[in-house]
């Protein structure tokens, strides 16, 4: 680190005046051209009789609070909500709106959007009304139900406002397939970890405000956050005194605030953790009471540990033995205010079940779970089941019904159908085999999520596709039935997706808002969509709810407030809850207590056997233990000696919002890429790399893998280690932003063979494109 | 006459998202292609690992000596006496660029009408709107909060009347500040000393380098981001 004897980092930068020569000529062109329209010093006047209106932000579908101007049915400023839990800092404190959040005010007025219903006909997509394509759904998918079964059709429903899609496909239609994103696209190897050794799937938040130490453990927090209460939190926690410590071989804006950047070698994070319980242990460091009380597999784990010196894995990880002591003693002595925050960082790689055990295992030894300032367990608030509410006895048809992924010989060989019952990378071989022969999507493209080539042939396959979606891309374009779905703004929300994580660290609490403007054109609410589906196919009687509100208001059975009053103040605070739950309620886990071994979860102890007998090289049990990189996943040799990996920029969440200008445009010039024609996505490489390979920013390369080939633009940095290259996913084939490259075209199905995740590591040569 | 306005910037602070620029973009209704009137550019030297990057949020900052000022050959700008805004009046600008030689941060944008216009602090709406508007009201007093403070999700801009202004920064940027630190501009905390770097090698020596190249060249009039690291 460079300093000056100030004490602070001094930069400078070559100053090159760059006038635009055009807009000279331009001026003299515009009298001609009109452009000197009536414009200049009227004050446009939008926000003076601007009505406020609210929404919750749908764009990563983390509900921060919108505040919206409306202007004669017109969007004219979007800000975020004072106060809210999950746009500001806590109570008082000022709300705000990353990019996407903002990027929300162009998708409500985007021309491009899709906007009146499509159905197929004679092999082409045509325009219907609302009334005729859910008559040709419900007529399709009776025929697939006649001809098939209904248990051949796969509900892939993603970031839905209500559950009604659980119903609709589950109870009423019958199928048992569901498809989330946590435990297969997301970071199902530490989603699984989390969930079996009992520290649940949130254990990618801590309890920041009250933290003394935090560990962004892969954990890119500044730049890609559930909620702005994440680095707003993170940010009050250093004011407070707090130390950050970030564990990435990239250095990223995370890096850039951190008080201590371990520029670990990829992959090796359960080497670190190890390392750090070996030193915990050896010093006594640990939560004896805890360790006692609370946990299950302690001893095994005490031998695990034991040669796990910090020297072993310094030659693993890159780091400093020294360091690999310190940052563990010091998170010790912080204990129990001190928590580790990690998610796709450790979660998207074919070891990283075993590498995130490892790391979870820490927060068993040191007791920081649930406790001040360590990991906490957050609550939602108290919904009720509408359906209940209402006293509708509901079929279950989906009941006796087996996933195919559990039911058939031909996937015997895949491990993880005992911890789950599908997995995204297999999809496609179901389709192949017959067992997957249609699909419902809502707001997500399988073909951002791994082995892209396989599922483009899928969806030539299958025989029915309904989507609900806002834009065009190859998903929407194969669907047989397109519907076209009101954005947040334009419909009334109650949020039920992971409503409890929030800058409120004690309390529970409840997001609402009405549709701040009119559907455009002929969109509806995927409420709606559901419902229409489900009254066509003669199943109206069990979903009597005129509207998404009606349904929220019976959600809101136990609470003191009507939809109306909450959506009137867009969020409420509800009842506080206390620390330590456990000590009332256990652990949710196989033997109710924190769990080092899972030896008691019958499905992880069967799918660990399994992927035992099938990779020699590797003696496998239930607890942490090493798993060097390369044990399932590529290793980069000869001919691909660069690990390619994907990631993500503040500004877009997933693949549909890249097809926006600001943020688009702000990603490029972030770049300094703007004045290229290009508006897709860049490939991030060091220098040493580039330089190897005649390439400098700006130009075009290609990303070639066992796979098959992708193109897109390079971005020469330092921040990259030599050897690791990145690319922001959701751009590219498949996608609705086309340009650049989708970054899994050149996946080959790699898995996680526990957790089912895909592997989003990948060996690969780059070379300039048209090069040698 | 009223106090003089002026912004603040934190830059550990800033996580460097752009949410100032486009929330900018959105409140004047300015085409996302269009120039920045306020801009995020990243610094950064070094060489991995030893590397290190600070993200820098700009705009006008109506400066107490506005040098656009004093080289408008029409005299289009003002330095207003009652808050200290630098407005232009676009029906007098002659599209020279005189100003965005004079700019020390590369405030003044042009469109495709040749005119320019530049950030005035949300006194009004759109290009040029500043200009001839009362003064400029606080919050509390009815005033709109600059659009890029008021999304800054590390809340590391803020605008206000100096006194204000200096009561919020640390003890060392009011003092920096008071002492001639970025000519008395802005006002800008210190950059904290973070991430000492950890890996397997020797200690790096320090390489404080003023001839260092920015992570990007933005696309727009330079920013002379050295004034304000340096300052």
């Amino acid at each position: 680190m460079s300093k000056s004897n100030a004490g602070e980092v001094a930069l400078s930068r070559r100053s090159l005046l760059k006038v635009s020569g055009a807009t000279l000529g331009a001026m003299s062109l515009g009298g001609c051209l009109g452009v000197l329209d009536d414009e200049t010093d009227r004050d446009l006047d939008r926000l003076s009789d601007a009505e406020v209106a609210y929404g919750n932000c749908w764009m990563c579908h983390h509900a921060c609070g919108q505040e919206v101007a409306v202007n004669d049915g017109t969007i004219v400023d979007i800000t975020g909500v004072d106060g809210h839990p999950r746009s500001s800092a806590g109570p008082g404190r000022e709300g705000t709106l990353c990019p996407k959040g903002l990027a929300e005010m162009e998708k409500a007025h985007d021309p491009d959007r899709i906007t009146q219903p499509y159905i197929r006909e004679d092999g082409e997509l045509r325009q219907a009304d609302w009334d005729e394509a859910f008559e040709y759904a419900a007529t399709r998918l009776k025929a697939l139900d006649e001809q098939y079964g209904a248990e051949t059709f796969l509900n892939a429903a993603s970031w839905a406002t209500t559950n009604l899609h659980e119903i609709v496909w589950g109870n009423l239609y019958g199928t048992p397939e569901r498809i989330g994103r946590g435990r297969h696209v997301c970071f199902g190897g530490a989603h699984l970890s989390g969930n079996l050794m009992g520290v649940g799937a949130d254990m990618r938040f801590v309890d920041y405000q009250n933290a003394d130490y935090i560990i962004a453990w892969g954990r890119n927090l500044f730049e890609s956050f559930a909620g702005q209460w994440e680095p707003k939190g993170v940010l009050e926690a250093l004011d407070n005194g707090a130390k950050l410590v970030v564990v990435d071989p990239q250095h990223t804006p995370t890096a850039q605030k951190a008080d201590e950047w371990l520029p670990i070698e990829p992959r090796t994070d359960g080497a670190l953790a190890l390392a750090m319980g070996h030193v915990i242990v050896e010093e006594n460091l640990y939560d004896e009471a805890f360790v006692e009380e609370w946990t299950y597999g302690f001893e095994r784990y005490r031998e695990e540990v034991a040669d796990k010196t910090p020297e072993w894995a310094s030659e693993r990880t890159g780091l400093e033995p020294g360091v690999i002591r310190q940052i563990a003693v010091e998170f010790a002595e912080a204990a129990p205010a001190a928590g580790i925050a990690l998610w796709t960082g450790v979660g998207q790689y074919a070891e990283s079940q075993k590498a995130s055990q490892a790391v979870f295992a820490l927060n068993g030894l040191v007791g920081n779970i649930d406790r001040p300032g360590g990991l906490r367990f957050w609550r939602g608030p108290p919904f009720s089941n509408p359906f209940e509410v209402r006293d509708i006895d509901l079929p279950n048809n989906a009941a006796g019904k087996t996933p195919a992924l559990r039911k058939y010989e031909e996937y015997e060989k895949y491990p993880f159908r005992h911890t789950t019952g599908i997995g995204h990378n297999q999809i496609p071989e179901m389709v192949e085999n017959g067992h997957i022969r249609g699909m419902y999507c809502h707001y997500d493209n399988p073909l951002t999520d791994g082995n892209t080539q396989a599922w483009l042939e899928a969806l030539e396959e299958m025989e029915l596709i309904i989507t609900v979606d806002a834009y065009w891309n190859e998903l929407t374009r194969h669907a047989d039935v397109v519907f076209p779905e009101a954005i947040q703004l334009e419909k009334d929300t109650l949020i039920d997706y992971a409503p409890a994580w929030s800058a409120y660290h004690e309390n529970r609490w409840v997001s609402a808002s009405k549709a701040a403007v009119e559907p455009q054109g002929n969109t509806k609410p995927g409420f709606d969509i559901l419902k229409g589906i489900a009254e066509a196919m003669g199943w109206g009687e069990y979903i009597p709810w005129q509207s998404e509100a009606e349904y929220n208001e019976d959600m809101l059975a136990n609470i003191d407030y009507s939809f109306e009053e909450v959506a009137q103040e867009n969020f409420v605070i509800l009842d506080e809850f206390g620390y330590e739950q456990w000590k009332d309620s256990g652990f949710s886990t196989a033997t109710g207590k924190f769990q080092f071994y899972l030896d008691e979860e019958d499905g992880y102890r069967r799918s660990i056997e399994e992927v035992d007998e099938q990779v020699p090289d590797v003696d496998l049990h239930t607890g942490p233990q090493w798993v060097p990189p390369g044990t399932f996943g590529d290793t980069p040799d000869g001919e691909y000696p660069l690990h390619f990996y994907d990631t993500r920029a503040v500004f877009f969440a997933f693949g549909a919002d890249q097809v926006l200008d600001h943020p688009r445009e702000q990603y490029a010039r972030k770049h300094g890429l703007a004045s290229e024609e290009y508006e897709g996505n860049y490939l991030v490489m060091n220098t040493a790399d580039a330089d190897e390979r005649g390439i400098e920013t700006g130009d075009m390369v290609t990303v070639a893998t066992e796979k098959g080939d992708g193109e897109v633009m390079a971005y020469v940095s330092e921040r990259t280690p030599p050897g690791f290259v990145t690319a922001e996913f959701g751009f590219g084939q498949g996608n609705s932003k086309e340009d650049g490259m989708n970054t899994m075209i050149v996946h080959d199905g790699q898995t996680d063979p526990i957790s089912s995740q895909v592997d989003r590591h990948i060996a690969a040569e780059v070379r300039k494109t048209g090069g040698d | 006459m009223g106090e003089q306005w002026m912004f603040y910037f934190d830059p550990n602070r800033c996580i460097g998202c752009h949410a100032c620029s486009i929330s900018c973009k959105q409140r004047h209704d300015r085409d996302p292609d269009a120039e920045d009137w306020r801009t995020v550019t990243h610094l950064s030297q070094g060489e991995y690992p030893d590397f290190e990057e600070v993200p820098v949020s700009m705009s006008c900052m109506h400066c107490h000596d506005a040098p656009c000022e004093k080289v408008c050959p029409p005299n289009a700008i003002e330095k207003r006496e009652e808050d200290g805004i630098v407005t232009v009046n676009r029906d007098r600008c002659i599209g020279c660029h005189y100003c965005a030689w004079a700019c020390p941060y590369g405030a003044p944008t042009y469109g495709d009408d040749g005119l320019m216009s530049k950030c005035n602090m949300c006194l009004g709406e759109g290009p040029g709107s500043g200009h001839g508007q009362p003064a400029k009201q606080k919050p509390e007093d009815g005033g709109a909060k600059p659009s890029c403070v008021d999304n800054c999700v590390g809340e590391a801009i803020k605008a206000g009347p100096v006194s204000e202004m200096k009561a919020e920064a640390s003890g060392a940027a009011a003092e920096r500040f008071e002492n001639g630190a970025y000519e008395s501009r802005v006002i800008v905390e210190p950059i904290a000393e973070r991430a000492p770097l950890h890996e397997d090698t020797d200690e790096s020596s320090d390489t404080v380098d003023n001839r260092d190249e920015p992570a990007t060249k933005t696309e727009q009039s330079d920013t002379q981001t050295a004034g304000w690291l340096n300052g």
